[in-house]
């Protein structure tokens, strides 16, 4: 399956505004963005610092809540689940890339997939046959028995990867996930989630402010700036 | 989550600080040990202080003695009514306690001043008589002239061994005054022939059998002149017949330590005065609870000082793993699931400080056991004292509440975790 998605609206916000208070002072993050992705699409969001890419993030995967406007994910509204539903949608509808990895280093990568797995639920052997599967498409089954410091960045990333996917979410969200890696590693990472968008048919959000790789994996490109959507541009050709 | 894989992960949360996590944990062993051992030593003493009156089946006894029972009726105890008493219902023997002191006891040119003791032969007065017996043999039913003798007059006897005796015949010289139909005493003067059958060793501190004590058969012991002087006297005083007294005190010995209570109640309907040893053994044991209370505090105060201790180790753990806590929330760690691994690691260290607790508390009482039954040594005691005593539920209970005692303790720093905004969790480094 390639790209493009097949026009059913999976991910939707309407008016989405995040607030932070810093000090006295209020700072608004996301202010009024509206925002629709398709089914198995790929979408990149390019921005620099500062823009909310990350605030974005956050509020698709249900692990902020916005000050106001909806997150529609699946024709569910985030805002409408409670703590427990809201759990149970990290747990099975989404899986999280972050920039600095965010492993826990006190655990092997086998173990980090397994620790992700034992709170969605699954362990065992069901639970190691996944774990594995993940680490091959990542390419780090070699490495399934180090801890995080004594990867590579680039192997590091991988291993974040498999765990995101190692519980098979519908979607992925990628938070600068090539932000720590140099060109050539970023290059394989980024190749790396795109086979897995083709592949499994994930749903992808990318945040990068790297506009020629997003232009090389992504389906549609779109621009935050200040907290808002300023056009976008497919890059399906 | 299944509880062992939630084991797992805990452990390997605590497994990265082993430093602070085994201090945390000797806290706890400290607390626990001390509660063990301070309850195992009350134990111990109240368990001392109770294994004679146990041992000898002296629980199982009634002492009956005439006089006002509680419907205001007052029997004599004579022989008709220990017959009366030894057919109700649940009675092994009821026979009259009867004691002379200063009889005479010779062994050829030997001799020595003893109290003799009466004793229904039908049973074994003491419940593990056996053990008391450090030679020969019970009385066989049967009133024969036969003696037990108790083990502190054999030196003056002349012999050596309480093997010795067994077999030998002695002469019991007793006199005293005997009331005739009027109101004169006369004087008498008998000797028995009595053949040693047993020796007994008895603890000083168990009363009613002398430490100088020759044990006869009742039948025998009521041929003792003197015996009845003193109620005759009595009789006399309130006016009565000297005749016809009976005896100051009778034993009756129930079969089931059950029916003690029912029993003494319907002895005291009949008219007679009950003392049983229940009822001071029951004064012994207010002091022992309030003793047991007492020490049992002290060494909570221990544990919840090492409580403190298991809050703050968490506490910090849980400032430390912040971006941990957020990964494990990102990836769809509920806050239930953070409260459960926060407070299986508590658990975790409150298990290991338990049975550390346990050993600590071991290694104090044999050492201090040791060090008791060492000085009583050196004061010539032969007797081991048991002084700490480690029933099983104090264990497990001791292992119990310092699971219980941490797991309450890893409460705050768990709910923390649990409240951590991920976004700020995950941010932090």
């Amino acid at each position: 399956m390639d790209g493009g998605g097949n026009g059913e609206v999976f991910l939707e916000t309407r008016g989405l505004v995040r607030e932070f208070r810093v000090g006295p002072s209020v700072v608004r993050a996301l202010d009024g963005l509206d925002l629709a992705v398709t089914r198995g699409e790929f979408l990149a969001v390019l921005g620099v610092s500062g823009s909310g890419k990350s605030t974005l993030l956050h509020l698709l995967g249900g692990l902020d809540t916005p000050t106001s406007g909806d997150v529609v994910v699946a024709g569910r509204d985030l805002a409408s689940l409670s703590p427990r539903e809201r759990t149970l949608y990290r747990r099975t509808g989404v899986g999280f890339v972050f920039q600095s990895y965010y492993l826990v280093p006190s655990l092997t990568a086998e173990e980090n997939l397994a620790v992700a797995l034992l709170f969605q639920g699954t362990y065992g052997p069901a639970g190691r046959r996944r774990a594995a599967e993940a680490l091959r498409r990542v390419g780090v089954e070699h490495r399934r028995t180090h801890r995080p410091s004594q990867l590579s960045g680039g192997e590091q990333q991988r291993v974040a990867i498999a765990r995101a996917i190692v519980h098979q979410p519908p979607l992925l969200l990628a938070d600068e996930p090539t932000g720590n890696l140099d060109r050539a590693t970023a290059e394989e990472v980024v190749m790396l989630l795109h086979g897995i968008h083709c592949d499994l048919g994930t749903t992808v959000v990318l945040v990068t402010h790297d506009r020629e790789m997003a232009e090389r994996v992504a389906d549609r490109i779109v621009h935050l700036r200040d907290g808002r959507l300023v056009g976008g541009e497919d890059t399906t050709p | 989550m299944r509880l062992w894989r939630l084991v797992i992960l805990a452990l390997g949360g605590l497994r990265r600080t082993p430093l602070r996590v085994g201090l945390t944990a000797l806290g706890v062993t400290i607390g626990s040990g001390a509660l063990v051992s301070m309850v195992a030593f009350a134990l111990g003493m109240q368990q001392m202080a109770e294994a004679p009156f146990e041992m000898l089946g002296l629980l199982n006894n009634i002492e009956v003695s005439p006089g006002e029972g509680n419907n205001g009726k007052t029997r004599t105890l004579d022989d008709a009514a220990i017959d009366e008493l030894a057919a109700l219902p649940g009675v092994e023997a009821a026979y009259p306690h009867i004691r002379a002191a200063g009889v005479k006891l010779f062994n050829g040119e030997k001799s020595a001043s003893a109290t003799a003791v009466g004793m229904a032969t039908q049973v074994p007065m003491l419940g593990e008589a056996d053990q008391l017996l450090l030679a020969g043999h019970f009385f066989d039913s049967g009133e024969k002239p036969e003696a037990l003798l108790s083990a502190a007059l054999l030196r003056d006897l002349g012999f050596e061994s309480p093997q010795q005796a067994v077999g030998t015949v002695l002469t019991l010289k007793a006199d005293g005054l005997a009331p005739t139909d009027t109101e004169t005493f006369a004087y008498e003067r008998k000797d028995f022939a009595i053949t040693v059958i047993g020796v007994y060793g008895m603890p000083r501190m168990v009363p009613g059998v002398g430490h100088r004590g020759v044990l006869v058969p009742v039948g025998l012991m009521k041929e003792i002149p003197g015996i009845r002087a003193s109620p005759a006297m009595a009789r006399l005083r309130a006016g009565k017949s000297a005749t016809g007294a009976g005896y100051e005190k009778a034993i009756v010995r129930v079969e089931h330590f059950a029916d003690l209570l029912p029993l003494e109640e319907r002895i005291r309907a009949m008219g007679f005065e009950t003392r049983t040893l229940l009822e001071r053994l029951d004064k012994m044991r207010t002091f022992f609870v309030v003793m047991d209370a007492l020490l049992a505090a002290v060494g909570t105060v221990a544990l919840v000082v090492a409580a403190l201790g298991v809050a703050n180790t968490l506490l910090m753990s849980v400032l430390e793993r912040y971006q941990e806590i957020g990964i494990y929330k990102a990836v769809g760690a509920s806050a239930g699931d953070l409260v459960a691994l926060f407070l299986a690691e508590a658990g975790l260290v409150g298990l290991l400080g338990g049975f550390g607790g346990l050993l600590l508390g071991w290694l104090v009482a044999w050492g201090l056991g040791t060090a008791v039954n060492l000085y009583a040594r050196s004061y010539g005691v032969t007797r081991t004292f048991d002084v700490f005593s480690f029933p099983l539920w104090l264990l497990a209970a001791t292992v119990a509440f310092s699971v219980v005692v941490s797991i309450v303790a890893g409460v705050y720093p768990a709910r923390r975790a649990a409240r951590l905004d991920p976004i700020r969790a995950l941010r932090r480094v």
